[in-house]
């Protein structure tokens, strides 16, 4: 678990990015990913060793939440932390950046199906309808078209 | 040279009929491969034309880095309407070029974003399940470095039950198996270099997918499966129609029925031709004939503006 995927987040600051902060960052996201819950600066302070001093954990959680990889909740006078999403997750997130921000993007990743226009959507429901009738007839059983293609029910 | 070097310019237009009628008579495999291979040499020979245009225009314009003899009458007289067509040709020549290199660039920034985007996840992970609502699949092309990759949302495997699903994912091997993604970015520079070839990118576009659906079904051995899978994504993924478009619904089927539609017809025959003495075998002739002609129009113009311009060049 977070061993690097952070600190390449290839949004963020930009030009003023440096090494080893990328590192910090996804030491802290660990960190945070094995809390038991919300946690205080001061618990992932303590639980990376102590090397780093409050001040620079603080600076890196707010680095984070910049970058929506961590919410924060007020809690007294402090703020406790727990990481935005799971890897999956932001993994997730990034996906659909480059899917909203790539219009072209299917020229590159071939997409299983593209979208349909109303009268697409009509045929495929006609074709697949007629499918549906074709098996049940040949298997012998009758199956409600209704179980069969529980998106038909949905739409209209 | 004459008229030749103007000939690979327009000839891309004999491959228009094949790219119709390749659908219905010829496997998407074949078709995929057919239409690619014609793109490249019509794209290529029209850029070679262009390239030698460019060259006559060139040496035309006042202060040209060329030789002085290559603006010499005889060059000239070698290109029919030289001062026209050369002078067209530079903006031309620069236009296509800038295409294919934005198209290239692209092309790789959009794979290497979505590379980035599943670094996070274990290499092993694939497909690659992304948590996320919004339903979707993509074959995600390797790089020198990292191996192509599947990427599916939790949307999507949610709508589909676990047979639907050992299709879908064979579609998507299919497309990295084959390397579809090639053929795509082949026609797509094609069309940056010639319009006239543009048409054959949504050809194969829809060719490739034909094939990577028949390569499913034949893994899951069961094409009206494949069909219900196609189909059913479709359902699911349909985007907010754009508005405007409801009130033009196309008459034509789009991409998904047709493919459903082929899916649950007969398997498409293997062949690599279609028979000669049809609509499609002529059309495939046609464009046969159109790429030959293509490629010695731009050979022997090539050939004959080197004599040219060797005559020209002193030595």
């Amino acid at each position: 678990m977070g061993q690097k995927p952070f600190g390449t987040a290839p949004d963020a600051g930009g030009a003023g990015r440096r090494r080893g902060q990328g590192q910090l960052e996804s030491q802290v996201l660990a960190a945070l990913h094995h809390a038991p819950g919300p946690v205080t600066a001061a618990w992932v302070q303590e639980r990376l060793g102590g090397d780093l001093a409050y001040t620079t954990v603080m600076t890196i959680l707010s680095r984070l939440h910049a970058k929506q990889a961590v919410t924060r909740e007020r809690s007294g006078r402090a703020y406790v932390w727990t990481p935005a999403a799971d890897e999956a997750g932001l993994a997730a997130l990034r996906m659909r950046r480059v899917l909203d921000g790539e219009p072209d993007r299917d020229a590159v990743l071939t997409s299983f199906v593209s979208a349909l226009s109303p009268h697409d959507e009509q045929l495929l429901r006609t074709l697949l309808d007629r499918a549906a009738d074709d098996s049940s007839d040949e298997d012998g059983t009758d199956i409600p078209q209704g179980t069969a293609h529980p998106d038909e029910a949905r739409g209209a | 040279m004459g008229v030749f070097v103007f000939l690979p310019l327009v000839l891309p237009l004999t491959a228009l009929p094949i790219a119709r009628l390749a659908e219905q008579h010829l496997h998407p495999r074949a078709s995929t491969r057919l239409l690619s291979l014609l793109a490249a040499v019509l794209g290529l020979c029209s850029t070679l034309c262009l390239g030698l245009l460019m060259v006559v225009g060139t040496a035309q314009l006042p202060g040209n880095p060329l030789p002085d003899g290559w603006s010499d009458p005889e060059v000239r007289a070698a290109v029919p309407y030289a001062e026209v067509a050369g002078a067209a040709a530079i903006p031309l020549l620069a236009a296509a070029l800038t295409g294919c290199g934005t198209a290239l660039l692209r092309h790789r920034r959009i794979r290497d974003r979505t590379h980035r985007a599943l670094d996070g996840l274990p290499a092993g992970a694939d497909p690659a399940v992304l948590p996320d609502d919004e339903p979707y699949a993509y074959a995600v092309p390797g790089t020198a470095g990292r191996p192509g990759r599947i990427a599916v949302s939790r949307g999507m495997l949610r709508s589909l039950d676990e047979d639907e699903r050992r299709a879908l994912f064979a579609h998507e091997r299919a497309h990295l198996a084959c390397r579809h993604h090639r053929y795509l970015l082949a026609v797509r520079l094609a069309g940056c270099v010639n319009p006239l070839l543009l048409p054959l990118r949504s050809a194969v576009a829809f060719a490739a997918e034909r094939w990577a659906d028949e390569e499913a079904a034949r893994e899951v051995g069961d094409r009206r499966l494949t069909a219900r899978a196609v189909g059913k994504a479709a359902l699911v993924t349909r985007a907010a129609p754009a508005p405007g478009t409801a009130h033009f619904a196309a008459p034509e089927p789009g991409p998904v029925p047709r493919r459903v539609a082929a899916l649950l017809g007969p398997v498409p025959p293997a062949r690599h031709w279609p028979p000669a003495l049809t609509r499609a075998g002529l059309a495939a002739l046609v464009a046969a004939a159109g790429t030959a002609a293509s490629a010695l129009s731009a050979l022997n113009a090539a050939v004959a503006l080197f004599l040219v311009l060797k005559a020209a060049t002193p030595l």
